[in-house]
């Protein structure tokens, strides 16, 4: 972790009360900030909010929202859901792997995108559905589904 | 004090009691593996449930977890009714089902009439059955060094990062207290190896025997303030010190009584 990266966690701590109870914030705040869990980052929370490592480590691994493994800019989920499925999610996976080149879970050499799947966004009226970070596109059709990633 | 009755039976027992205490007290045999003196009760491995009910109920009872359930006043316990036996006997089916190598939940299976699992078996299972006693009594003693990892069906126990678990001191406490023997060490010459992690042994100042590992020793003498000689024996050596010292005493006394 370079220096930057450093004040940046810094800063985290102290926005945070240091006790085990913050432990979940903690680790949403540092996915925020770095996009995933780095390792160094988890073994200062533990040792900030005193909390065994093991534990910082089985709560970063129990939720699907963070991740160990640096991820793109642009965080692109595709939902998998019975709707979704139905309506063809399948076919918007294949133009997205097949588009940035690689499969869903991984993130491009670059850094910019990565694929997600998702069970379910709770939009399953707009199916499919494809979100690109916080941003939802419903009734995505197979053919625009690179568009919407490369837009701005 | 409360009265509940068990079997029929009217026992008297301490309010705030776990059920499963008292049953045991009473003689009654109830299958767990989970469950372990020094550790708080945490209901994973689900085969002590019970049937209660109470007079006003009408009728109505429910199954609980007796290591779990704290007695109260006029409660009425069954530990093995049928339905309890087929309740039983389905969690290790399915328990069996996940571990089908397991010696330990072949045996008890086979106890409610089981001889193989009724599910399709995970041939490829070890014999984890995700009841935590090892992760709690390393949290009992103050380590927390392994943990879950993972969620659903890839939840594994695992040191952080899967490596040789930084706060892991090597007392062997996870590997005895795992029902199902899973998690394995080996002991050669002085060197321990546990979660791929090498520990030194101390070799005991008389007989030369392998005794605990060092890390152990500092912790325990650091946590419970022992003297710092007194792991340079073993127990065995401990014990013969002391029959001798004692044995010195006794000689001592006939000699004064003389």
């Amino acid at each position: 972790m370079t220096q930057t990266d450093m004040t940046k966690l810094d800063k985290i701590f102290n926005n945070n009360p240091q006790s085990p109870g913050s432990l979940i914030t903690v680790l949403q705040d540092i996915q925020r900030e770095f996009r995933y869990l780095p390792r160094e980052a988890l073994e200062k929370t533990a040792e900030i909010l005193n909390v065994p490592l093991s534990k910082v480590y089985s709560a970063s691994t129990f939720y699907a929202v963070f991740s160990l493994k640096p991820r793109g800019e642009k965080i692109v989920r595709v939902c998998k859901g019975t709707a979704c499925h139905i309506k063809g999610a399948d076919i918007i996976l294949e133009q997205l792997e097949s588009g940035l080149g690689i499969k869903a879970g991984e993130t491009t050499k670059d850094l910019k995108y990565t694929i997600e799947l998702v069970n379910c966004v709770g939009a399953c009226a707009l199916a499919p559905v494809m979100l690109v970070n916080e941003k939802y596109y419903g009734n995505v059709r197979c053919d625009r589904v690179m568009k919407l990633v490369e837009k701005d | 004090m409360v009265n509940i009755t068990i079997n029929g039976k009217v026992v008297r027992a301490t309010e705030g009691e776990m059920l499963l205490d008292v049953i045991r007290r009473e003689g009654i045999n109830i299958p767990t593996l989970c469950q372990h003196d020094a550790l708080e009760p945490a209901g994973n491995c689900r085969l002590c449930m019970v049937e209660i009910t109470r007079t006003e109920w009408d009728g109505w009872k429910k199954y609980v977890t007796s290591c779990l359930y704290p007695v109260e006043e006029g409660l009425i316990v069954s530990t093995h009714t049928s339905e309890l036996h087929e309740i039983r006997k389905t969690i290790l089916d399915l328990l069996l089902a996940n571990s089908p190598h397991s010696d330990v939940l072949q045996k008890m299976a086979e106890e409610y009439g089981l001889h193989k699992t009724s599910y399709e078996p995970n041939l490829e299972g070890d014999n984890c059955i995700m009841c935590y006693a090892c992760t709690r009594i390393c949290e009992v003693l103050g380590k927390s060094a392994i943990s879950p990892v993972m969620r659903g069906h890839e939840k594994v126990i695992a040191p952080p990062f899967g490596e040789e678990p930084p706060d892991c001191i090597g007392c062997l406490a996870c590997a005895h207290i795992c029902p199902t023997n899973v998690i394995t060490w080996t002991d050669e010459n002085l060197t321990r190896t546990i979660w791929k992690k090498k520990f030194e042994l101390i070799a005991c100042e008389k007989c030369g025997k392998a005794t605990i590992s060092r890390d152990f020793a500092e912790y325990l003498i650091e946590k419970r303030g022992l003297p710092k000689e007194y792991f340079n024996t073993c127990d065995d050596c401990k014990r013969v010190e002391l029959a001798q010292k004692m044995g010195a005493l006794v000689d001592k006394a006939k000699e004064v009584a003389l």
